[in-house]
């Protein structure tokens, strides 16, 4: 039987839901908005995305992982149940976006396109997407506002994280790797990484969030089905080409001239020349 | 019986601020009157509305009164101006106006129409003295003398004064009507040599022509502001900046920030001296009159609109900066979609951002039946949109040229392949219109194909690739690949 933490007898019973102890996964206080992924929600403070605060997801490049984790949890989010008196924000505002967003794949992933805005940054004024994203979190409209900020600083971000949760927005921002040793007002931190696995194509890393370190990242699939089964399908058919393909042809044209055994055919076919003559 | 009201409004703000002086103040509460009501008088110093006819539509007195105070009180705060506004009613337009005089020199006396003061009626003011040593104090001692000696001895006005004051003569004035357009023009304060500058003049034209907007019960759609530059320089003697806006509007501050946005970016050639305003068009609206009453639309409208924040950043970062997406029907992945300024689509965003609240409902009960990573087919989506979940969803601007190894491409490192090809007939694609491609087309250029990979990246990103190849595979020695996508 384990010992009770001698903590839990010197302080207080704590029943209070205001009280977070370090030790346990944060209740955000806020309200959140589903990922979308069930192991996502599980890890994050609150189940899921917190409004009213800046979520900040490092990267290795901008433009690679974004849509395939954000889509289910930005669908959740513009399609709201309105409540009386508040009709429910439906923009979603994209701030500085590295490449085109395409309609045609987002819709399939059940965005509504027509209510994207896409904001570009003025040349020469580098302050203008800060500026912008500022502007898209007071607009009643918006929803969610996902910000690529690659020149954002400390200060910068913790003018966002206020005004995200003045606001009550779904704030997102991308940031590159080098961002990883800067401290960063934003509470909760990603990094996302591409992954080569059976199980899924991207890892996430949780770098701070309200509760304990996350020591193993999580693997998510979200690739939609289509593509997914797309994938399978091409590496099947490889496999049976190579499979029905091998037979004919010797062996060695298809092994890489730095595999081990490579040696010991060659060897042996010299062997089987020496015999024959 | 009529019903009449007597305002006057006074500036209690110091008079250093110098916003509004005592006769813009006048004329900005009457044409705010003229919202309640077309018999709007100025009179003296007072604003006299017979506010009859209109009792029914505002919901009787009380509410009307009510009213007139909720807009009074939020124009003046938002143009940071002190007012203390005296109120008085009456069955005649002078004992409205007698009883609003009576009120300012005695708040708290309250008497009957009889036991009013006798200076509270303008026309005895001329004859004030002689009337006071013959024992008039009230309109009562003034209505008990003979009519007959008070026409020969004061003059026919007082008679005419009294009569209209006991309700025995119609009640008209000359009542005020509003100009068809609102045009003012002011001078500055100060020569101003930046375009900020001309802000705090901006502000004073705007309350007048938020007041001109309020009687005329209609919403600015578009407005041009001119500057008028200092004649002694070589330049030209004006400058104009017209600014519209999608959404008509009674208030003003959303406008007040495109003018703001517009001025921080204008260069003055000159000095500017004054400064003029036009209101270019208004819509009528048609609610605004009786529906505004309503305290709780105030509570809702908190922080902008999206037409607010699509005109705001489109002034400030320019139009093109802010897009919306359109569909095209195209088979080509690049024509497929078009990113507009979002200001032409303005009005379909503005639609499309805030739902009614069944079709919401509706779409996600549907939408909650399915699964994440369900089919596309069902989506709700425009006519001539293709949704494809093999698409990828990030699309560049202009496709990329990879540098090749072998006869396959490399970014950034190795790439293996998953999936294709594709093959998409992409004609024209060189050509930058329609025209173009036209002109392509006559000179008989080869069509060109386009084959569509999937590949991944050492980095566990998929990449859309394509490479060319034309129709005669002899002239090709190897693969032109493009990076044209990626699966994000």
């Amino acid at each position: 039987m384990p010992l009770p933490n001698p903590l839990d007898r010197a302080l207080p019973d704590f029943t209070n839901a205001n009280v977070w102890r370090a030790g346990e996964v944060g209740s955000a206080s806020a309200q959140t908005v589903a990922t979308g992924y069930e192991a996502l929600d599980a890890v994050l403070p609150g189940g899921g995305w917190p409004q009213g605060a800046l979520v900040e997801m490092l990267q290795p490049q901008a433009g690679q992982q974004e849509w395939g984790l954000l889509t289910p949890g930005l669908v959740l989010a513009v399609n709201q149940p309105a409540t009386l008196g508040d009709p429910g924000a439906q923009l979603t505002a994209l701030v500085g976006a590295p490449y085109l967003p395409f309609g045609a794949a987002l819709s399939a992933r059940h965005l509504d396109m027509r209510r994207l805005i896409s904001i570009h940054g003025k040349p020469g004024h580098p302050n203008s997407l800060l500026w912008a994203t500022r502007e898209a979190l007071q607009c009643a409209d918006v929803a969610a506002v996902l910000a690529w900020l690659p020149d954002a600083r400390s200060a910068h971000l913790r003018r966002l994280q206020i005004a995200a949760h003045a606001h009550h927005k779904l704030l997102f921002v991308f940031r590159p790797l080098r961002a990883q040793n800067e401290s960063s007002p934003a509470p909760l931190r990603l990094l996302l990484q591409g992954a080569v696995e059976e199980g899924g194509n991207l890892l996430v890393h949780v770098l701070k969030r309200r509760g304990p370190p996350l020591a193993a990242p999580l693997l998510l699939d979200t690739r939609p089905a289509r593509l997914g089964a797309l994938l399978a399908a091409s590496r099947e058919r490889a496999r049976l080409k190579r499979e029905e393909t091998a037979p004919l042809f010797p062996l060695s044209q298809f092994l890489p001239v730095t595999s081990p055994m490579s040696s010991v055919h060659a060897l042996l076919d010299r062997i089987a020349h020496l015999d024959h003559h | 019986m009529r019903c009449w009201i007597a305002l006057r409004t006074s500036i209690t703000t110091e008079p250093s601020s110098g916003l509004m002086d005592k006769l813009t103040v006048q004329r900005i509460v009457a044409s705010m009157a003229l919202g309640f009501t077309p018999r709007v008088a100025l009179v003296d110093e007072a604003v006299l509305m017979d506010v009859t006819g209109s009792l029914r539509l505002f919901g009787g007195l009380a509410r009307l009164m009510a009213l007139l105070d909720v807009r009074l009180t939020s124009f003046f705060d938002t143009h940071h101006v002190a007012v203390h506004t005296g109120r008085a009613q009456g069955a005649t337009s002078l004992i409205a106006l007698g009883r609003l005089r009576l009120q300012a020199e005695s708040p708290a006396a309250t008497k009957r129409v009889a036991e009013l003061p006798m200076h509270t009626l303008s026309a005895v003011l001329p004859h004030h003295s002689v009337l006071e040593r013959i024992g008039c104090r009230t309109w009562d001692d003034l209505l008990r003398l003979p009519r007959d000696g008070v026409a020969r001895r004061f003059g026919a006005e007082l008679l005419e004064a009294l009569d209209r004051a006991r309700g025995s003569t119609p009640d008209d004035y000359e009542w005020l009507v509003l100009p068809e357009a609102f045009e003012e023009k002011i001078e500055l304060e100060a020569l101003a040599i930046h375009g900020p500058e001309l802000m705090a003049g901006v502000e004073r034209l705007l309350a007048g022509l938020q007041a001109w907007l309020l009687g005329r019960q209609s919403g600015l759609s578009a407005l041009r502001l001119t500057w008028h530059l200092d004649r002694r320089r070589d330049v030209p003697p004006t400058g104009e900046l017209e600014i519209r806006t999608a959404s008509p509007a009674q208030d003003l501050s959303h406008m007040a920030r495109l003018v703001a946005e517009h001025l921080a970016q204008q260069q003055l050639p000159a000095p500017v001296h004054s400064l003029s305003l036009q209101s270019l068009a208004t819509e009528l609206l048609v609610d605004s009159a009786a529906a505004t009453a309503s305290l709780l639309m105030q509570a809702q409208h908190q922080g902008d609109s999206a037409v607010e924040l699509v005109e705001r950043l489109s002034a400030r970062l320019g139009d093109t900066c802010v897009q919306a997406w359109q569909p095209c029907a195209d088979h080509r992945p690049e024509h497929m979609q078009r990113w507009t300024p979002a200001k032409i689509a303005i009005k379909s965003i503005a639609a499309t951002a805030r739902k009614n609240w069944s079709s919401g409902q509706n779409y996600m009960q549907k939408w909650q039946k399915k699964t994440f990573a369900g089919p596309a087919k069902g989506v709700k989506s425009m006519p001539g949109t293709q949704t494809d979940a093999l698409y990828p969803s990030w699309l560049l601007p202009e496709p990329q040229r990879l540098a090749t190894e072998g006869n396959s491409p490399v970014y950034q490192g190795k790439l293996t392949r998953l999936a294709g090809p594709q093959r998409l007939e992409a004609t024209g694609w060189l050509a930058a219109s329609e025209g173009a491609y036209q002109a392509h087309a006559e000179r008989h250029t080869p069509p060109t194909m386009r084959d569509y990979y999937v590949y991944r990246s050492e980095q566990g990103s998929l990449l859309w690739i394509y490479s060319v190849r034309l129709e005669k595979p002899v002239l090709q020695l190897r693969h032109n690949w493009y990076l044209h996508g990626f699966f994000a």
